[in-house]
């Protein structure tokens, strides 16, 4: 029956529907993370440009900012030191962990068959994790308050709310897990439980370790371990969960192989745990050791290249996608630059090339590939997947997107090649006895090609987030079914 | 409402030639590591030891961020000086007054910071960073460095 309102008496009026301070509708933790993830990529490649721009004219770009505070004076330090280290913690805390706990928010509900558990508590995690981030980030200018050690600068209570939001998720992730009616949970899964797991403890003992043994070897060293394991267990793990999901979901095939997914799986957590031991470099940690993990690392081209063919294989029949911009485009140079990442780190954990190019540009080099090729490209998949699914909105139109793709794939490219060579010609110098003032000539023009490559990146990053931008406030409305096979989402504009 | 659309996969099995492959590489990794064992790892806190008390030279330039305006192999960047050859007296002319005045210190004295009368802010704020806690550094560590920096060439 139809109610009349000017009717209604006072106590009839109908309870207004409360909004939550902390979404809790289905993917609204995924949709925080990912939403902020965007503007972490814009944050973060901006930083590099000046960044770049520090690494040429230092004495240009340098200041220092005294504030003055109820307690004193606060001096806010742009220097190289700063604005890299605010660089790379933006990188890989803002934009790469953001959208890669958001890509497993978003992932692990669809490939279980069951809600998220908790997703209050994966939102709350978002916020909390951003929070953290801004301070940090702010933090790191600050140097009264920074930390110091590589990717380990933000202060002690930044590190704990950080800690608390992973816990979080933690917590959400394995609950939904526990909960779900699949019994054999797929590979993404598998991918990411480790890799969730794994930047937990390490980032647990990151933030531990210094707190006891502060300015000795043993913190050094545990430092670079740190740092070199966020790298291959945390930002390469959620690379294949994410390519694992993204490939067969996006072409409406099956994946070829789940027992070749499986082996990648089992060598990668077992290679990915001991290749951080390559960073224990000091006298007093035995060689085999060290050795061990550059064995490791060599061998970690085993589930890359296991990943890449299982992937390939499951495009059967549906090649023509790589001809359309998008989800199948993206994953396609992720793939390439998995293998290219993945070769030049077994090169670099050889004896020979290591004394050639240790300590050098190349390591950033190939860094670049690692966090801006294959990871950044798997994730930009991602985005491009499920943007429409959480904002229910189609995308505008293919000239952004194709904008995003290009700019990126040339940006990371050029930046990994010019560091990489100089790192090559660095080398060669060194152990040729030039003098600092030719090495300097030299390095001047690999860091000026890095730079400009890493502004494509950042009009990458820009272009990124106003496609989300244009979808949110211009797309049409779309509804991404149940059930709905992914074929059938490919024809409907993804 | 959650989608939820299994991915399937073709076979459950693991081809021979991914079986192949995995067992070369990691044959060929664990006979690289076979063969690379007569090594010894160099000391990350440099040739000789540092003394001062257990500190590590270059683990504490290497939490300060030295390398990151000096270079990573500390032989200097654009207008960031070079600290190779200090042992021989400051290679930066600004530093000149600081050596005559006080050859013996010069170097604790600038990482330190240099007198509160100086009128350059910079070199009355000193290293690492031209900033204070907590990049400044302990007279031990300040020692350590100094020390590891005087075995350079």
């Amino acid at each position: 029956m139809a109610v009349n309102p000017k009717k209604l008496r006072p106590y009839d009026t109908p309870t207004r529907r409360r909004v939550p301070l902390i979404p809790d509708g289905p993917d609204a933790a995924a949709t925080v993370f990912l939403v902020a993830a965007i503007v972490w990529l814009v944050a973060a490649t901006g930083i590099g440009v000046l960044w770049a721009g520090m690494q040429l004219f230092p004495d240009l770009l340098s200041l220092t900012l005294s504030v003055p505070t109820f307690s004193g004076t606060l001096e806010i330090v742009m220097s190289p030191a700063t604005i890299g280290a605010g660089f790379w913690n933006a990188v890989v805390f803002g934009w790469l962990s953001n959208a890669g706990l958001g890509a497993i928010l978003f992932i692990t509900p669809r490939v279980l068959g069951q809600r998220l558990v908790g997703e209050q508590v994966g939102a709350a995690a978002a916020g909390l994790w951003n929070v953290g981030m801004l301070a940090g980030l702010t933090a790191i200018y600050v140097p009264s308050i920074a930390a110091t050690g590589t990717l380990a600068e933000f202060p002690l209570p930044v590190d704990a709310v950080l800690l608390l939001a992973l816990l979080l998720v933690n917590d959400v992730f394995w609950r939904t897990g526990m909960s779900a009616r699949e019994r054999a949970p797929y590979a993404s899964v598998w991918f990411f439980g480790v890799a969730l797991l794994g930047f937990t403890v390490l980032y647990a003992v990151g933030t531990l370790v210094p707190l006891v043994s502060d300015g000795t070897t043993f913190a050094a060293l545990v430092g670079a371990a740190y740092a070199r394991g966020l790298e291959t267990v945390w930002v390469l793990g959620v690379a294949f969960g994410v390519l694992y999901y993204i490939v067969p979901r996006a072409t409406g095939n099956a994946l070829h192989s789940s027992g070749v997914a499986l082996l990648g799986w089992l060598t990668w957590a077992v290679l990915a745990a001991l290749a951080p031991l390559a960073a224990l470099v000091d006298s007093s940690v035995p060689f085999a050791l060290t050795q061990a993990g550059n064995a490791a690392t060599i061998m970690l081209v085993v589930p890359a290249f296991l990943a890449i063919a299982n992937l390939l294989l499951s495009l059967r029949g549906r090649w023509t996608l790589l001809l359309s911009p998008g989800t199948v485009q993206y994953a396609m140079v992720a793939l390439a630059f998995l293998a290219t990442t993945a070769l030049l780190e077994a090169l670099s954990a050889l004896g020979s090339v290591r004394d050639l190019i240790g300590g050098t540009e190349w390591t950033v080099g190939v860094r670049f590939f690692a966090f801006f090729g294959a990871t950044t490209f798997a994730l930009l998949a991602l985005t491009d997947h499920a943007f429409p699914r959480l904002l229910r909105r189609d995308w505008g139109g293919t000239i952004v997107t194709t904008a995003t793709l290009w700019a990126t794939f040339a940006g990371t490219a050029i930046s990994g090649l010019a560091l990489i060579a100089g790192g090559v010609v660095h080398g060669s110098l060194l152990q040729g006895g030039a003098a600092p003032e030719e090495i300097e000539a030299t390095l001047f023009w690999a860091n000026a090609v890095a730079g400009s490559g890493l502004g494509l990146v950042a009009l990458g990053g820009l272009a990124a987030a106003l496609n989300v931008f244009l979808m949110y406030t211009d797309g049409r409305r779309a509804e991404y079914a149940v059930g709905a096979t992914a074929a059938a989402s490919a024809s409907a504009g993804q | 409402m959650t989608v939820h659309t299994p991915i399937d996969s073709r076979t459950s099995g693991v081809p021979a030639w991914a079986l192949a492959f995995t067992v070369i590489v990691l044959l060929a990794g664990g006979a690289y590591f076979g063969t690379n064992l007569g090594g010894e790892n160099a000391s990350a806190s440099g040739t000789p030891e540092p003394s001062g008390g257990g500190f590590n030279a270059v683990a504490i330039m290497d939490a300060a961020g030295c390398q990151a305006c000096h270079g990573p192999d500390l032989a200097g960047v654009a207008i960031f000086p070079s600290l190779l050859g200090v042992k021989d007296g400051p290679v930066s002319e600004n530093l000149a007054q600081l050596f005559a005045d006080y050859p013996d210190t010069w170097a604790e004295l600038w990482i330190a910071g240099t007198d509160p009368a100086t009128s350059d802010a910079a070199m009355r704020a000193g290293m690492p960073a031209f900033a204070g806690p907590p990049y400044s550094l302990s007279p031990e560590e300040i020692a350590a460095v100094v020390a590891y920096l005087k075995t350079l060439p």
